[in-house]
């Protein structure tokens, strides 16, 4: 069986991957933004907050966690239309991915949270102050040093994961090698490529993630 | 030390004989080992009514699965069903996952250079379909427009030529995720062989769907992999027989309800 890699044919579209991989990146981005805002507000409200407002997050957690990603970017897609929501492809993808790992890192930030020894949270009611400033205050800082490991790991989950979003047809860097393959049929090599891509960019981000750490928990902080 | 090293060159080298002895077989003796193991193996797409799909006892059927078991037993061999999407329908022929490539595989240039096809053995039309509310009767409509389709298909090779500058090509995997983002609105039309489309308008009926336009005619072969010439020749034969005798015209107007068309030779 012979056979000749040609990488120049997927070399020749680089701008094409690079572009699909610059959304990639925004999509899982943005996705991590608004799922950490998500993640610190909801593990607030599962320790601290009523037993109905607890069962509520429990099942957004639980229902998020315990079904595939594919299918609940169909639901998303597909489904919501017919009850009068409608994304486009792109903004699909970023709303299942913020659901996503919002739902993940509420689990985590929620270890995180309560892993803070506890009597610094009655020094906290000792000094007079309400739940949410001991939270702000106290809580949310040690624990997310704690988690903050777990957070970069699940990032690297959902950048690698957002390969799926190709299936509704969002022009992420998946979605170009699959159009790139069917036209050329050079699956080899496009896929190769496109796995060194998505390598450098997780690679990249671990790194972006070890300077955010010292510069946010540790600078400054020793002795 | 020496007589080590060339006793480890020498059994290098063997292996390396066995090798190329083995690989520079296996592409010119596909037909003969074929026969041997007597067994084919044959790409289906079963998502592609009436081209391939599942009867209601969840077996494959459609027009190119009964012509690939005709061609098992006219071989004389078993036949092994190689379960493809659209875009695996060529990748699975090039890595020899499957022998044939018996999928509606239209004939196109682009797709001559990365594999061989036989003489046709049936035929199809590309449309543009929608709803009834969408206003689309010629290719100059479709500017400003979303136009689903599946990858690797005919389609996508013609419908972005043909298609006016600022027309949106939306593109899925598969013909169930092109079908369904018509049904939900998430495009304003897909493009599709005719049957496919047809088979959709059918099932929704509510939904009001319509062919708008004929984007072009295709004849489409079986397919095998470039170096296999002494299969390539054979199937050509089986296609040959097979046209004369109207064996392919009843398959085909059994499965899709329509008379077979006068087939040209490769």
């Amino acid at each position: 069986m012979t056979y000749t890699f040609q990488f120049g044919i997927v070399l020749d579209k680089l701008d094409l991957l690079l572009e699909g991989a610059w959304l990639t990146i925004r999509l899982a981005f943005t996705a991590m933004v608004i799922g950490l805002l998500v993640a610190v507000i909801c593990a607030y409200l599962r320790t601290a907050g009523s037993p109905p407002v607890r069962a509520l997050i429990g099942t957004y957690v639980e229902g998020i966690r315990n079904t595939p990603f594919l299918v609940q970017l169909y639901i998303i897609f597909f489904s919501l239309p017919s009850i009068g929501i409608r994304f486009d492809a792109n903004d699909a993808a970023l709303v299942a991915m913020a659901v996503n790992f919002g739902a993940y890192a509420t689990e985590i930030v929620r270890a995180g949270v309560q892993s803070v020894p506890v009597g610094q949270i009655e020094v906290g009611f000792a000094l007079g102050l309400k739940r949410l400033q001991i939270y702000r205050l106290i809580v949310l800082f040690p624990a997310l040093k704690a988690v903050f490991p777990a957070l970069a790991s699940q990032f690297i989950l959902l950048l690698l994961g957002s390969s799926v979003v190709s299936a509704i047809s969002a022009n992420e860097l998946t979605a170009i090698a699959n159009t790139l393959q069917s036209t050329t049929f050079r699956a080899f090599e496009v896929y190769i490529v496109v796995t060194i891509m998505y390598l450098g960019i997780a690679v990249a981000f671990r790194g972006l993630f070890a300077l955010t750490y010292w510069y946010v928990f540790v600078r400054g902080r020793m002795g | 030390m020496t007589r080590m090293i060339l006793r480890l060159l020498a059994a290098a080298g063997v292996v390396l004989l066995g090798l190329t002895i083995s690989m520079g077989q296996a592409g010119a003796q596909a037909l003969d080992r074929i026969l041997k193991e007597k067994k084919i193996r044959i790409t289906a797409e079963v998502t592609s009514p009436p081209f391939g799909m599942l009867d209601k006892d969840n077996q494959p059927t459609g027009s190119e699965i009964e012509t690939a078991r005709q061609l098992a037993k006219d071989l004389g061999v078993e036949l092994e069903l190689v379960q493809v999407t659209g875009p695996q329908r060529i990748p699975a022929l090039l890595s020899e996952r499957a022998d044939l490539a018996i999928s509606s595989l239209s004939i196109t240039t682009e797709r001559a250079k990365t594999v061989w096809f036989a003489s046709p053995h049936g035929a199809l039309s590309i449309v543009i379909g929608g709803t009834k509310n969408v206003n689309i009767r010629s290719a100059a409509d479709l500017a400003g427009k979303k136009i689903g389709m599946t990858r690797a298909t005919l389609e996508e090779q013609v419908v972005p030529k043909v298609a006016p500058a600022g027309t949106n090509i939306v593109l899925f995997d598969e013909h169930a995720a092109t079908q369904q983002a018509l049904l939900s609105g998430q495009v304003d039309a897909i493009a599709g062989a005719a049957f496919l489309i047809n088979e959709l308008a059918k099932r929704n009926p509510d939904k009001a769907i319509e062919t708008k336009f004929t984007v072009m005619t295709a004849f489409y072969a079986i397919a095998v992999k470039p170096g296999n010439l002494d299969l390539l020749q054979w199937v050509n034969t089986w296609v040959f027989v097979n046209k004369h005798n109207g064996v392919l015209g009843k398959i085909y107007e059994e499965q899709t309800g329509v008379k077979l068309v006068d087939l040209p030779t490769l």
